[in-house]
């Protein structure tokens, strides 16, 4: 073996390629500002506290939208008025850190460093103005009377400072899509592909986000005393909930036929319609509409509780929610089975049932299907005792069915269990055959690297797991070494094959040589492990024969 | 016949054509109706939150009159407490000392007269129960009677309907509820009167 196989995979690093933990590499010798604006503000050092910093603020500038729909719930802002007013002085001292941060370090950003004076090119940039709006309502009524409405309302501009993630992501959807037609950017913003960029990201976040907050409106709904006072506000919720659910709909099936395999104007954006995933968004709009246009005509108030089917658009971009599908449709046909057993079972017992013990309890076995209620919730273990045979012979059908039952659910959770499992281990050993493929010239390019990183992200892989892959590849690399060429190519070129047939009677050759014979032997004949004319040959290649 | 390899390439349109134009145009469709349909849910609601203020001040009305009524010179004299009715109370009419008089006093010389019923734009009726199937139930009040029971008794209360008849004379535990857009019932609040 050459010493470039020698060193076949032993110098990646897995940290690197996956980045996990990654840490900034900043030197403490640098200038206190230069030093300061690398851990908290440049974009180009990753692993610093710039994406924790934007995050933080992105969750506090939300924090803020409720506290001041809060404030408009007297039963809600007038026994807590102290805690708001505390939460805005904490927010305003946030924005104000910020704000200041960035005025002080604007001399070592890329964008204002070549100008005259940084600072003042800082200050005059559209995102200071806008995190100027959302501090300064706060500091002017200190000095100035300003009515309450008018600076709840310029409270309101803190949203603004969400476009400092919204404007470069945008600029990147942008470039991403240059060229592109409008039915393609739609297509990039609302599915997932190469050109959707952070914008799609995003998208995807907020729409979950709504998702969110509309299930738990609904929810909480449901309790008279929350609904009683927040009655409007739910309203207001979930007509903005549907809006936006409503243009995501009509988005989606807008540029469906951007999606391979639903071609055609028509046709396509009807499969597309077709699709699960598609009428559960149907689902999350239709009792709104319904309910507002319908009412008169009946009591359509049970629509109201589908509105939770919205949960289920989370299952959208779940991996794990798609291999339950792929699961499930695998195993149809077994389940099928398995719940016509159930439905023979439960038929059968419960006649039994009502036969031995309709004239001990006339009033709770008055027919089958009430004996059907026992039957089932006999079979599933769940035993509420309200209805319990009292004749012997019904207490041991009961017994039967009990210890049937217990096997007879068992059997399609086992099956989904087994079949997630089988699932895993076909992906992963997927991803061990790419690895494999990727490995195969000892470098991994950037484009392998992303790749191996949004696998082991999605199959939840850690380091060492990973690295246990790795390890397998490099096993199977060596082995592959040895035998350069599967047998079937071999056998193509008959010298090969000659010389194929004379290492491999070597290789039983040396094995006769290193074994103890008298071991062998034995172990050879016991329960007939080598047939007669097997053990002939191996003795006869050894020369004994 | 002009070959493939001979004729021009395709022209890769960029630029917005007719289907995108009418996909824009139904997607302002949609988003006025979402919002034109949330107007119409939010003036529901709205008119919700009326018949809701319009319950909670004939509750602290009767909450606050509850605290004098007993009291020789109470200056609600139709609610006036320990008034025994008369044994017309029975035929069905209203008489001093039940409910019926004192409800009509207090919709009709009180500043309660102002209230209003949002959806008929008239004034607050009060009804048995408010039921789905009635629309004329629609911001009624209902408020009903509850008779605490001895103790140990499997529920704590008797409830039933104040009705005009109803004797008013001794203390009462009522329950005040109002009818919604749907015809169900939204609990204001139990009070003493």
């Amino acid at each position: 073996m050459s010493n470039q196989d020698k060193s076949f995979l032993k110098d990646f690093n897995i940290q690197s390629i996956l980045h996990h933990d990654e840490v900034a590499n900043i030197s403490s010798d640098l200038p206190m500002r230069k030093w300061l604006y690398s851990w908290l503000l440049d974009p180009n050092i990753p692993g610093n506290y710039l994406k924790g910093i934007d995050k933080w603020i992105s969750y506090l500038i939300v924090a803020n939208l409720f506290a001041l729909m809060f404030e408009h719930v007297p039963a809600v802002y007038e026994p807590y008025k102290q805690s708001f007013h505390l939460f805005d002085i904490f927010s305003v001292a946030v924005f104000s850190i910020e704000f200041v941060m960035r005025f002080y370090l604007a001399p070592e950003d890329e964008e204002f460093k070549s100008r005259k004076n940084a600072r003042w090119g800082f200050l005059s940039s559209p995102f200071a103005i806008i995190d100027l709006l959302a501090i300064l309502p706060f500091y002017l009524q200190a000095f100035i009377p300003v009515d309450l409405r008018i600076l709840r309302l310029l409270r309101l501009l803190r949203i603004l400072k969400l476009f400092r993630v919204l404007i470069p992501a945008f600029a990147e959807f942008k470039e991403l899509n240059k060229g592109r037609t409008f039915r393609q950017k739609v297509h990039a913003l609302v599915y997932t592909s190469a050109y959707g960029g952070t914008i799609h990201n995003i998208f995807e976040v907020f729409i979950n986000v709504w998702v969110l907050i509309s299930v738990t409106a609904v929810v909480l709904e449901s309790v008279n005393s929350i609904d009683y006072i927040f009655h409007l506000q739910f309203v207001i919720l979930d007509t903005v909930a549907v809006a936006i659910f409503t243009v995501e709909y009509v988005m989606r099936i807008y540029s469906s036929v951007e999606e391979p395999g639903f071609k055609g104007a028509v046709s396509g954006r009807l499969k597309q319609a077709k699709t699960p995933s598609t009428v559960i968004d149907l689902l999350a709009i239709l009792p709104f509409f319904l309910e507002v246009f319908l009412h008169h005509l009946f009591d359509l108030r049970f629509l109201r509780i589908f509105r939770l089917a919205r949960l289920l658009k989370l299952a959208r971009g779940s991996d794990a929610s798609a291999v339950m599908f792929k699961v499930i449709a695998r195993e149809w046909p077994v389940l099928v089975a398995a719940t016509f057993i159930m439905f023979l079972l439960v038929i059968l017992t419960a006649s039994l049932g009502y036969l031995f013990e309709h004239e001990a309890q006339p009033e709770k076995f008055e027919n089958i299907p009430t004996a059907i209620y026992w039957a089932v919730i006999t079979l599933a273990s769940v035993g509420y005792g309200d209805i319990s045979p009292v004749t012997p012979v019904g207490r041991a059908v009961t017994v039967v069915l009990s210890l049937v039952g217990i096997g007879i659910f068992a059997i399609p959770a086992a099956l989904l269990a087994s079949s997630f499992s089988d699932e895993l281990v076909k992906k992963r050993e997927l991803l061990k055959a790419n690895i494999f493929d990727i490995l195969k010239d000892g470098h991994m390019s950037d484009e392998e690297a992303n790749f191996i990183r949004s696998e082991a992200k999605r199959l939840h892989l850690t380091n060492a797991e990973i690295n246990a892959l790795l390890e397998l590849v490099r096993k199977e690399h060596e082995l592959e070494e040895r035998n350069p060429l599967p047998i079937h190519k071999i056998s193509e070129n008959p010298a090969l094959a000659v010389e194929h047939f004379k290492v491999l009677l070597g290789q039983i050759r040396q094995l006769g040589i290193q074994t103890d014979p008298t071991r062998f032997n034995a172990a050879a004949q016991e329960n007939d492990r080598l047939s007669a004319s097997e053990f002939d040959l191996w003795k006869k290649i050894q020369g004994k024969a | 016949m002009t070959s493939p390899q001979n004729s021009a390439p395709p022209v890769e349109k960029h630029g917005m054509g007719l289907a995108d134009y009418s996909f824009i145009g139904f997607l302002i469709f949609v988003v006025v109706l979402v919002i034109l349909v949330g107007t119409i849910d939010y003036k529901a609601a709205l008119k919700t939150e009326q018949v809701k203020s319009n319950g909670e001040a004939l509750t602290a009305w009767l909450t606050e009159a509850g605290l004098k009524r007993f009291d020789a010179d109470s200056p609600h004299e139709a609610c006036k407490g320990g008034v025994k009715p008369t044994a017309d109370a029975k035929s069905g009419d209203p008489v001093a000392g039940t409910w019926g008089p004192c409800f009509a006093y207090i919709m009709t010389k009180t500043e309660l007269k102002e209230l209003s019923n949002p959806f008929f734009n008239t004034p607050p009726k009060q009804i048995a129960q408010c039921l789905t199937s009635d629309r004329t139930a629609m911001g009624a009040f209902v408020l009903e009677n509850l008779v605490a029971t001895p103790a140990g008794s499997a529920i704590p209360f008797v409830i039933s309907p104040l009705s005009d008849v109803t004797a008013i004379d001794t203390k009462l535990l009522l329950r005040m509820s109002v009818c919604d857009k749907g015809g169900y019932a939204i609990k204001i609040s139990e009070f003493d009167f």
